[in-house]
C-alpha cells in the first residue's frame, strides 16, 4: 500500500527545489570560468606562419592567397571551439573568448580575415612568405645570409647550388 | 573454467605468432584455416569476438588483411587473428555460422573494402543504395576527393528526381510510405505481437575512418570525440590509448586519473539522460524533467573541468591538455554529494510508480545464452547476468589502480537493464570520490613522442553503453588504418531477439533499453502482416498506443 | 492536399509572417546525421533549466505543422532524400535554424564523401527542386549551447540584432 503511493513523494521535492529556470536572456547564462567560446586573433601579433591552420581539425582557420595578400581566414561557423590554435600559436596571437552569441542570418558574417602583406622573390617574382614572418625570422636567427633572405625556397636552393658549383 | 592453454597450443601449432603488447598475441593464419580455427574458438566458453577490421595493405606487403580480435575476459588477454587476403582473389570464408557476432563485421568489410565472403551478402549495408558498384571507399586506390567526384553526380540526379515529384499533386498524409526514407526499424506484426524485425541504418555514416587517414595524430581525438555526442569522450580516449599502446608510450599517471575522472562524469550524465528518455517513452514526464534537472549539474561540472559542456576536447596522444586544481576538485565533490542525495530520492520514487514498474518488468527478455553467443556488451549484457566490464576485464587508465566490480542483474528484462544503470550511477559517484582522493601529482602529458609506421595497437574503454574498442595501424604522419567499433554496433543484433513475440507497445522501450545511439525523435515502420497496412510511426506514439497507432 | 510553393512570396510576406510568429512557434526537429550532441542540447532547452516553453515553443511530430525547422547534422548523403522531402512538406515561409558546426559549415567532415558539408552547400540544389528556404539563422557551436540556441531563436524572430559581422583587419 505504501509502495503504491510512494510516487506522490515527488511533490514535496518539486516544491523544495522551486524553480531552477535560468531566465536567459534576462538572466546571466550558465557560463563557467573554463568555457571556450569563439577565438580572437590579434592582428598585431600574428605573423602569418600558418601553424594554427595546420592543427585546426575542421579547417576553420585557413590561409588563402588573394592576389598580393595572404589572408588568415577564420570561419567561426565551422569552428569546434577546441582551442588547439591558441595552444599552438608561437606568437600567442590567439585568445579564447567566452563569446557564444554568434548566431546570424548572413553566413558571410561568420568570417574574419587577417590580411598579410606578401614578400616577392627577387629572382622569380613569386610571392612566397608574409612580410611579418620574414621580419620575425630575421629577428630571431642571428646568422642569416641577408643576400638570400628574399629568395623563395626554390630559388634559394638554386642560388646556393650555383655558388657551391662556381669556385670563388 | 575452460583450459585456454589448449587454445593457445592449438593456435601456436598452426600459425606463427607475434606479441602486440603484454596482453595480446597475434597469429598469422592462412585463409584456408580460418573456418577451422573459428569452429575451435567458438567451442571455448568465455572467448568473445570484440571486433574485426579489414585493412588495405597492398602498398606495404601486397595483401588485404583481416584482423579478428578475440578477448578472453577471465585471463585479461586478447588473441588477434591476422588473415592475409590476396589481391587477385579478394575473398574469405564466412565464420558467421560459428561466431555469430562476426555477421555485421563481414557485411562492413564487404561494403567498404570489397572483400567477398562465402555467403550471400546484401549490397550497400553501410553506403547509400545507389552508391557506384565496385567502388570501395576504404581501399587506398581512392582519395576522398575521388570519391566525392564519383558520387556527386548521383546526388544531383536524385535532387532533380525529388524536384520532379513535387510537380505531381500526390496526396501524401503525415505518414510517409517506405519509398525514399528507410526508417531505422521495420517491425512486422500480426495483431499486437511482433513476429519479425529488420534493421536498416547507417544514416550517420560520415566516412570517419577514411578521414582519419589524412589527418595528423593530434587532430584525430577531436574527430573521434564527435562520433557520438553523448559518449564522445570514450572514443577519443580509446583512440589515444590505441596509439599509445601501439607506440609503447607511457602516459603520466596524473593524466590517466584525469581521463578516468572525466570518463566517469560522462557515464553519470549518459545514464541520467537515458533514464530521463526511458521515463519519457513510458509517459512519466515528471521523471524525465527531474532526471534532466539533476543532470544539468553534471553538464556544468564537465564544463568547469574541461572547458566545454560536451565534446570536451582535452585528450591528445600522450596525455590531457587541461589540469584539475584543488578548487575544482572541491567543487566536484560538492556536486557529487548533492547529486547522490537527489538521485537516490528521485529514483526510489520513480521506480515505484506503478506504470513505470509494469512497463519495465517482464518486457524485452534477453536470454543469457544468446547474449554470450552474440558477444554483447555493456548494461545490455550485464542485465542478463554476464559480468562483462572492460574496466575489470581489460583494465586501462586509472582502473589499473582502482578496482571495479561489474554491476549485474539476472532477470534479463528491461527493468534489469534499468537497474544496472541506476547501480552504475551510484558506483560512478563512489569511484569518482576514490579517484579524486588518490590523484597523484605530476605532469599531465608527455613532453614529446615520435610516430613510427606499421605498429598495431588496441585501445578499449567501457562506455556507458558498453565496450568501445579501437584498432590502429600506425603510419608515419597519420594513422594508416583506424577501426572504430562502438558498443551499439555490437548490441543492435540483439534487438530482434528481444522484440520477437513481444507486444508492439513494448518495442520502443526495448529498443531504447540497449541505449542506442540514434536520435530519440525516430520513427519505426510498422507492417501489419494480416491487413497488409504499413505506417511510419514515431517511437513515442508507438510506446503509448501500441497497435492502436496503426489505425 | 499538398500546397505548391507559392510564386511571388515576397519579402513583405516574410516580414508579416515573422510578426505573427512572435507569440509562439512550433518547431520540427530534423536530424540529418548528427552525432546527437546538438540534439541533446535542443532537448535540454525544453527542460526546466532553460524551459523554452515559457516562450510558447513546442515540438511537433510532423513537418507539415512546423513554423521553424531545427536542423542538426552535416546532411549525410544517405539522409539527403529524406531531408528534401521533409523540407518540402514544411509550408511557406520556410524558416530554418541551422544548429551547430555541422549544419553551418559541415564540421570536421565537410570534405568527406559521405556528407554534403552542411546546409549552405545544399541550398542551390534545394532551390532547383523548388524548395525555397525563406530565412536561415546559422548558430555556430559544437555542440551549440542551450543559451546559444535561444539567442538564435531571438535573432530569427528579430528580437535582437546579430552581433557577428564580417571583419577584415590588416596584420
Amino acid at each position: 500500500m505504501i509502495d503504491m503511493v510512494k510516487f506522490v513523494k515527488v511533490i514535496p521535492i518539486a516544491s523544495k527545489v522551486g524553480t531552477v529556470t535560468i531566465r536567459y536572456p534576462y538572466d546571466k547564462p550558465l557560463v563557467t570560468e573554463s568555457f571556450r567560446g569563439a577565438i580572437e586573433i590579434d592582428p598585431a601579433k600574428c605573423v602569418g606562419c600558418g601553424a594554427c591552420t595546420r592543427i585546426c581539425p575542421p579547417k576553420a582557420l585557413t590561409l588563402v592567397q588573394e592576389g598580393n595578400t595572404l589572408i588568415l581566414r577564420y570561419f567561426v561557423g565551422r569552428c569546434i571551439f577546441c582551442g588547439m590554435c591558441a595552444d599552438v600559436c608561437p606568437e600567442k596571437a590567439i585568445t579564447i573568448t567566452k563569446e557564444f552569441e554568434l548566431a546570424t542570418d548572413q553566413i558571410h558574417d561568420l568570417y574574419t580575415d587577417v590580411e598579410h602583406e606578401l614578400v616577392e622573390c627577387e629572382r622569380c617574382g613569386t610571392k612566397f612568405v608574409a612580410k611579418k614572418l620574414l621580419d620575425k625570422v630575421k629577428s630571431i636567427v642571428e646568422v642569416l645570409p641577408e643576400d638570400r633572405a628574399k629568395l623563395c625556397p626554390n630559388c634559394r636552393r638554386l642560388e646556393t647550388l650555383s655558388r657551391a658549383a662556381t669556385p670563388r | 573454467m575452460p583450459d585456454y592453454q589448449l587454445l593457445y597450443k592449438y593456435l601456436r601449432n598452426i600459425a606463427s605468432s607475434e606479441p602486440i603488447d603484454e596482453n595480446t598475441e597475434k597469429f598469422v593464419l592462412q585463409k584456408d584455416h580460418l573456418l577451422e580455427v573459428a569452429k575451435v574458438i567458438s567451442r571455448f566458453e568465455g572467448v568473445y569476438l570484440r571486433t574485426m577490421t579489414a585493412s588495405d595493405e597492398r602498398n606495404v606487403n601486397g595483401f588485404y588483411k583481416l584482423y579478428y580480435v578475440f578477448g578472453i575476459d577471465s585471463l585479461h588477454k586478447n588473441i588477434v587473428l591476422e588473415v592475409p587476403i590476396p589481391e587477385k582473389d579478394a575473398s574469405a570464408p564466412s565464420i558467421a555460422d560459428y561466431v555469430r557476432a562476426a555477421d555485421w563485421y563481414e557485411l562492413e568489410a564487404h561494403d567498404l573494402m570489397g572483400i567477398q565472403f562465402s555467403r550471400e551478402l546484401p549490397q550497400n549495408f553501410v553506403l547509400p543504395e545507389d552508391w557506384p558498384k565496385d567502388v570501395y571507399p576504404l581501399r587506398k586506390d581512392y582519395s576522398i576527393e575521388d570519391l566525392v567526384k564519383l558520387y556527386r553526380p548521383r546526388i544531383e540526379a536524385q535532387a532533380r528526381e525529388i524536384g520532379a515529384e513535387a510537380a505531381l499533386l500526390i496526396p501524401i498524409g503525415p505518414y510517409h510510405p517506405a519509398l525514399h526514407e528507410p526508417e531505422h526499424f521495420e517491425l512486422y506484426v500480426v495483431g499486437e505481437k511482433i513476429v519479425d524485425v529488420k534493421y536498416r541504418g547507417f544514416m550517420v555514416h560520415r566516412g570517419i575512418e577514411k578521414l582519419a587517414e589524412s589527418m595528423k595524430y593530434d587532430q584525430v581525438p577531436f574527430l573521434a570525440e564527435r562520433i557520438c555526442g553523448i559518449c564522445g569522450y570514450v572514443h577519443s580516449t580509446s583512440y589515444c590509448q590505441a596509439v599509445e599502446n601501439a607506440l609503447k608510450l607511457q602516459v603520466p599517471e596524473r593524466a590517466e586519473y584525469i581521463r578516468s575522472i572525466i570518463l566517469e562524469i560522462e557515464r553519470i550524465h549518459s545514464h541520467l539522460l537515458w533514464l530521463g528518455v526511458a521515463f519519457h517513452l513510458i509517459g512519466y514526464d515528471t521523471g524525465f524533467m527531474h532526471m534532466w534537472r539533476i543532470r544539468e549539474n553534471v553538464m556544468i561540472l564537465a564544463e568547469l573541468l574541461t572547458g566545454s559542456r560536451k565534446t570536451y576536447g582535452i585528450n591528445i596522444v600522450g596525455g590531457v591538455r587541461r589540469d584539475i586544481d584543488e578548487e575544482k576538485i572541491k567543487k566536484c565533490l560538492a556536486v557529487l554529494d548533492n547529486l547522490e542525495k537527489e538521485f537516490k530520492n528521485l529514483i526510489d520514487i520513480a521506480l515505484a510508480v506503478p506504470q513505470v514498474k509494469s512497463r519495465l518488468r517482464g518486457t524485452g527478455y534477453l536470454p543469457p545464452s544468446e547474449a554470450a553467443q552474440l558477444s554483447l556488451v555493456g548494461p545490455t549484457v550485464r542485465g542478463s547476468g554476464l559480468p562483462r566490464d572492460v574496466r575489470r576485464d581489460y583494465p586501462y587508465a586509472a582502473y589499473k589502480y582502482v578496482g571495479v566490480e561489474p554491476v549485474t542483474r539476472s532477470e534479463g528484462d528491461n527493468m534489469a537493464r534499468a537497474e544496472v544503470r541506476v547501480g552504475e550511477v551510484f558506483q560512478s559517484i563512489e569511484l569518482l570520490r576514490q579517484l579524486l582522493d588518490k590523484i597523484p601529482r605530476g605532469s599531465i602529458a608527455l613532453e614529446s613522442w615520435e610516430p613510427e609506421a606499421n605498429k598495431h595497437g588496441i585501445g578499449s574503454v567501457e562506455a556507458p553503453r558498453g565496450e568501445v574498442i579501437h584498432y590502429i595501424i600506425t603510419g608515419r604522419l597519420s594513422p594508416y588504418r583506424w577501426r572504430v567499433r562502438a558498443p551499439t554496433y555490437q548490441n543492435l543484433p540483439a534487438v530482434p531477439i528481444m522484440l520477437r513475440n513481444g507486444d508492439l507497445a513494448d518495442a520502443p522501450l526495448t529498443i531504447a533499453s540497449i541505449d542506442p545511439c540514434f536520435s530519440c525523435t525516430d520513427r519505426a515502420l510498422v507492417i501489419d502482416l494480416k491487413s497488409g497496412k504499413s505506417r511510419s510511426i514515431p517511437l513515442v506514439l508507438l510506446a503509448q498506443k501500441g497497435f492502436g497507432a496503426l489505425r | 492536399m499538398e500546397i505548391q510553393s507559392v510564386e511571388g512570396f515576397s519579402k513583405r510576406d516574410l516580414e508579416k509572417a515573422l510578426q505573427r510568429l512572435k507569440k509562439s512557434i512550433w518547431v520540427f526537429h530534423l536530424n540529418t546525421g548528427s552525432c546527437n550532441g546538438c540534439d541533446i542540447e535542443i532537448l535540454d532547452v525544453l527542460t526546466p533549466w532553460f524551459d523554452v516553453e515559457r516562450f510558447g515553443i513546442k515540438l511537433v511530430a510532423s513537418p507539415r505543422h512546423a513554423d521553424v525547422v531545427l536542423l542538426t547534422g552535416p546532411i549525410t548523403v544517405k539522409a539527403l532524400p529524406r531531408i528534401a522531402k521533409a523540407l518540402r512538406a514544411v509550408p511557406r515561409p520556410r524558416l530554418v535554424l541551422a544548429i551547430g558546426s555541422c549544419a553551418v559549415g559541415g564540421n570536421i567532415w565537410f570534405e568527406s564523401y559521405a556528407t554534403m558539408g552542411g546546409l549552405y552547400n545544399v541550398l542551390d540544389m534545394l532551390q532547383e527542386s523548388g524548395i525555397t528556404i525563406d530565412k536561415i539563422v546559422y548558430i555556430p557551436g559544437c555542440p551549440a549551447r542551450p543559451e546559444a540556441i535561444i539567442y538564435g531563436v531571438a535573432v530569427l524572430l528579430g528580437l535582437v540584432k546579430p552581433k557577428s559581422h564580417y571583419r577584415k583587419v590588416k596584420a
